[in-house]
């Protein structure tokens, strides 16, 4: 059994985001630091919601960052957040390898994860409170979801890769990620059902 | 999930993403706009896709590494540690060493032998450079009873004695006091000038030094 995550604002970017970058691509260790401080929420969530487990999530999370500190002087500008949420999706895809080569029986809690609390700094608590409820109901929703379906419509529509990339990640086929991403999205429709007036347009 | 009436649920999906080839296909699109069945579903899967697009961020469980480790370049304070250990060995090894040998005479002997051999060198580079005739003993009528030369050519060297009488020949009270100053300096070098108190000193040192470099450069507690 593994502690739930909490769950925090979606990351923006750092306000010097250029500068700190470019002081880490020429050895800034404080720099480096300073950046992977900024993201690490982000990046172990992406890294919770494919794996779902908190250990495998925090482990992928730390070999993303070292990929990222070998490989940031290669980093040749774009979004420094979707860069760094990539290479903790493949440094996940590894560990989910390695773990489909030695499965374990670990039955998965399926309120695990789930965000429990609304945001306190909310600026209207009810509609933030609504939004966390429904959170609550789309991580155990996704949770649902075939583990190929869940890691594409997680990589596509939660983190905003396009199919090429998802395909890439998953070493699947287009036409085969496109098929899982609709398939999981439909199937989470199916599972929302009773909570559909949580959502709004 | 191919309804008789309505299109692929996968393609209404596709134009909830806005994928271009679904956007393009004009019968999808026609139908929707005319099926509120079909366009609920779009509508809907465009929630779900904005809805998930906002979930938050998840804070860690436990504390990461943020900074890989075993990148870190090695520092000169790394290297320092590094050679504590080798170098508190050498000179710990030296120590002893330098502890036997003094405390054992016949070793002391053994490496006095080269100071000994210094020292009659020294003498013999005094004489003249005839320092086997002079030290051995085998010549005894050529070195009167103070082990002073007595040549029956005696030619001291100017450069070595000084001598500035320019008569070339010079005498033997002139050898004689050259030879007084060259065994003077014999007898300056010690009689037995044994290299392992100094070997002993020198491991001390090495020891110290590398406890002083442990006591800097290794973090203590508080």
């Amino acid at each position: 059994m593994t502690e739930s995550p909490t769950p925090s604002r979606r990351t923006p970017p750092l306000p010097d985001e250029a500068a700190v970058i470019a002081r880490a691509a020429d050895g800034d260790r404080i720099a480096f630091t300073q950046l992977m401080e900024h993201y690490q929420n982000a990046c172990y969530g992406l890294a919770w919601r494919l794996l779902h487990d908190a250990d495998q999530a925090a482990d992928a999370t730390q070999d993303g960052f070292l990929h990222a500190y070998k490989a940031i002087r290669s980093y040749r500008g774009g979004v420094f957040r979707s860069w760094l949420l990539r290479i903790t999706a493949n440094a996940s895809y590894d560990i989910l390898r390695r773990a489909q080569r030695r499965p374990t029986t670990v039955l998965p809690d399926p309120e695990e994860g789930a965000p429990e609390l609304p945001d306190i700094h909310a600026v209207n608590p009810v509609e933030e409170a609504t939004k966390s409820e429904l959170y609550r109901h789309l991580e155990v929703a996704l949770r649902e979801l075939p583990p190929d379906q869940r890691a594409a419509v997680v990589l596509c529509d939660v983190y905003g890769m396009d199919y090429n990339e998802v395909a890439a990640m998953t070493e699947s086929a287009l036409g085969t990620v496109k098929s899982r991403i609709h398939r999981g999205r439909l199937r989470l429709r199916e599972l929302m059902a009773e909570h559909r007036e949580l959502f709004t347009r | 999930m191919l309804n008789s009436n309505h299109p692929d649920d996968e393609r209404l999906s596709a134009l909830a993403s806005y994928d271009t080839d679904a956007r393009a296909d004009t019968s999808l699109t026609g139908h929707v706009s005319s099926c509120d069945r079909c366009t609920d579903l779009v509508n809907e899967l465009g929630a779900l896709r904005a809805s998930l697009a906002e979930l938050p961020d998840l804070v860690p469980s436990r504390p990461l590494r943020l900074l890989p480790e075993v990148e870190a370049p090695p520092s000169a304070v790394g290297w320092m540690r590094r050679i504590f250990a080798p170098m508190l060995t050498a000179g710990a090894a030296l120590a002893l060493v330098g502890m036997v040998g003094t405390t054992m005479p016949a070793l002391d002997g053994m490496a006095s032998g080269g100071a000994s051999q210094a020292r009659e060198d020294a003498g013999a580079e005094d004489l003249g450079g005839e320092a086997p005739a002079v030290v051995d003993g085998d010549d005894q009528e050529s070195v009167d009873d103070r082990g002073v030369y007595r040549s029956a050519e005696p030619e001291p060297s100017s450069a070595l004695y000084g001598a500035s009488d320019g008569d070339g020949g010079g005498d033997v009270d002139t050898a004689g006091g050259g030879n007084d100053e060259g065994e003077s300096l014999a007898r300056e070098l010690p009689a037995e000038r044994s290299p392992w108190p100094m070997v002993l000193f020198v491991g001390v040192a090495v020891m110290i030094l590398a406890a002083l470099l442990r006591w800097v450069l290794v973090p203590r507690a508080g």
